[in-house]
């Protein structure tokens, strides 16, 4: 799931990025899950979801522990971790939450399905066969 | 003034011009619309509906949980849901699409490749939580008209009118209800509302006077056993099966079998029929030549007097003679069953892989008549079978759950009817006791039902309790009236005898001697195991 969860983010950041649009696109990609995932969930539903995978995430990157899920599916508190910490850091943070959110998915609805959703925001992911049985929940 | 008298003048009236125009059958009778409807993708429902969903009806689907509501829905959604008319599944306050998709998944009707473009899952909690019905109103316009749906779904109703009607009143429901038929209709959706309701809400709830069908599911309970059933409690513009109709969830979703399974298409039997052997030379003798096709026979006996040989020589009989067959097997396992035709030299297992017999085990212990009856006539299609035997209507009727026990000679009406319409020729064992003072044929009374009934019983003849059959009755024609005495032997159940006439009162079981005891020292006992 580790791979997809890179291959997503890699497909979201701009190939030059200036520290400002960097933060912005941190997270891009939970943010374009979000409202499709919302539409099948409802806000709570992803809420609730993604609160999951962030305290999953949380135990192996220490750092996701003081950001925090808002009412309405968005991340808070990512502003002072990604000052302070070196973007290498930083990413491994944003890849291993998204691998969760993805596991979890995988988890509930299985491979097909996850794959499904995710193919319909990211066609090229689709294309590339990318296969969502495979790997563990990271 | 001058214009319309001219044109009334010169114009034929419009009714004259319709009957010179069109046939004289349209002429009388404008062209009525035509409901299309909507195959539901479950197998049995659409015949019970009087042949599908009417297009673009309004349509409640209620029960209580566990009864099925979701996975019929679903099935009807993915049965007809295309990218370009999509099936929209709306959930309300009811369980959460994800789990909805972890467990619908495993059926097989469940197209993942539909999942997203043909079957579309949008979540409204959070907009009837939040805000009122006419934003839930807004919000289902907005999905179904971008999407140009065919089918949509609420799922569940109930608690959204519910919440409603705590909210803002009964009236505004009302209301909402109202806009939403009026806007579905419009949009050509047939539509599905899924609801937990009881029968009682029935009677008060306005909701199931204006919609135009109603789908009930329930969950019947009697002792250990349950049972679920469907009734069609409303469906406007159409004859539908009334009734209630037994429903199993297997991997293939929901499966409807209807209470008048068979008795539609029951073709009378021609006039000339064949005479089928019984694979017991004498017995033929006895039945004037055998059993007539398309006829049901009783084989009535006690325990051990050899029903079940003689069923399945009826079965291998007509293999050697390329007639195909099913045995339902209601007691014993299948294995068992062909070792010991084995015994008697006849080799099911071989007729088994080739395809031409196929062995029913049947004994889940809820199951109903209708489902027996189109498992069998599913087997009968499959193998192409002529032959039919149910050993035994004893072992059948345990099998079945409680709560259809009650209609069990009405049910086996129902079910040979069906088959022997079909140019099926059965032979059914029942096992009945020996009272020694009566010629009983069976517990239920049903020899009504059967054509023939041949009866096998013990006799205590010279200090040996002996075998004797009889044809009680034939219909098609006229059968010997004798008692023969008949052994079991390694080809089975063979007529030894020719009628004695030195008994009387054979059918009691305790006959007394009429003529002469033959001079004999010690009488050979007749079954070869008994001389042992």
């Amino acid at each position: 799931m580790r791979g997809i969860a890179e291959r997503l983010i890699d497909y979201e950041t701009p190939k030059k990025t200036s520290t400002a649009t960097a933060t912005t696109a941190n997270f891009q990609v939970t943010e374009r899950l979000r409202p499709h995932l919302a539409t099948l969930m409802g806000n709570g539903g992803f809420r609730a979801l993604l609160a999951r995978a962030l305290a999953l995430a949380s135990a192996e990157v220490s750092w996701l522990r003081a950001v925090q899920v808002n009412a309405d599916g968005t991340l808070e508190g990512l502003a002072a971790p990604h000052a302070r910490l070196t973007p290498a850091e930083f990413r491994e943070g944003r890849v291993v939450l998204l691998a969760q959110l993805l596991g979890l998915l995988v988890a509930f609805i299985g491979p097909g399905l996850t794959s499904r959703l995710v193919g319909e925001i990211w066609p090229q992911l689709a294309a590339d066969n990318v296969d969502f049985g495979k790997g563990d929940k990271k | 003034m001058k214009k319309s008298k001219r044109t009334a003048r010169l114009s034929p009236p419009r009714t004259a011009l319709l009957k010179t125009s069109l046939p004289k059958k349209l002429a009388s009778d404008p062209a009525k619309v035509r409901i299309h409807q909507l195959s539901t993708g479950v197998r049995g429902l659409d015949d019970i509906l009087g042949g599908g969903i009417p297009e673009f009806s309004l349509n409640v689907l209620a029960g209580p949980p566990g009864c099925g509501k979701t996975t019929l829905v679903h099935q009807i959604a993915f049965a007809n849901a295309t990218p370009k008319k999509p099936a929209l599944y709306f959930t309300v306050l009811g369980e959460p699409i994800l789990k909805m998709m972890r467990y619908q998944q495993q059926f097989s009707f469940f197209d993942e490749a539909k999942v997203g473009k043909a079957v579309r899952f949008i979540n409204l909690s959070d907009v009837a939580l939040e805000k009122d019905l006419a934003a839930v109103l807004e919000e289902i316009i907005a999905h179904v008209t971008a999407a140009n749906a065919g089918v949509v779904v609420l799922d569940s109703f109930r608690t959204l009118a519910r919440k409603a009607i705590s909210d803002v009143g009964e009236v505004e429901v009302q209301s909402f209800l109202h806009r939403l038929a009026q806007f579905l209709t419009s949009c050509e959706a047939t539509t599905f509302l899924v609801g937990e309701y009881v029968e009682d809400e029935v009677r008060d709830n306005s909701l199931f006077t204006m919609v135009d069908g109603i789908l009930w599911l329930s969950q019947v309970t009697e002792r250990n056993s349950v049972v679920r059933k469907l009734q069609i409690m409303k469906l406007r513009g159409q004859a539908t099966v009334p009734g209630l109709h037994t429903v199993r969830i297997t991997h293939d979703g929901l499966q409807v079998f209807s209470r008048t399974l068979g008795l539609m298409g029951d073709k009378p039997k021609p006039a000339h029929r064949r005479r089928l052997s019984t694979g017991i030379p004498d017995l033929d003798k006895m039945l004037g030549g055998g059993i007539l096709e398309g006829d049901s026979v009783l084989v009535a006996g006690p325990s051990g007097t050899g029903k079940s040989a003689l069923a399945t020589q009826f079965i291998a009989e007509g293999l050697r003679r390329g007639e195909k067959g099913i045995m339902a097997i209601f007691e014993e396992r299948p294995q068992g069953y062909a070792q010991r035709a084995d015994s008697f030299g006849l080799d099911l297992k071989s007729a088994e892989n080739k395809g031409t017999l196929e062995l029913l085990y049947m004994r889940p212990l809820d199951l109903s008549v209708d489902e027996t009856m189109q498992a069998i006539l599913d087997a009968i299609k499959r193998v192409g079978a002529k032959r039919l035997v149910i050993d035994s209507l004893v072992g059948f009727e345990m099998a079945l759950a409680p709560g259809f026990r009650t209609d069990f000679r009405e049910s086996l009406y129902r079910m040979i009817g069906a088959l022997t319409g079909a140019g099926i020729t059965i032979l059914s064992t029942v096992e009945v006791e020996d009272n020694f003072t009566s010629l009983q044929f069976s517990h239920y009374a049903i020899s009504f039902l059967t054509d023939d009934i041949i009866r096998l019983r013990y006799v205590e003849i010279d200090g040996q309790l002996r075998k004797t059959m009889v044809v009680i009755k034939m219909r098609g024609g006229n059968h010997s009236k004798d008692i023969r005495e008949y052994v079991i032997t390694a080809e089975g159940v063979v007529v030894i005898h020719p009628r004695r006439t030195d008994y009387a009162e054979l059918s009691t079981g305790i006959p007394h001697r009429t003529g002469p005891r033959k001079a004999q020292e010690n009488e050979a006992a007749p079954e070869p195991k008994a001389s042992k």
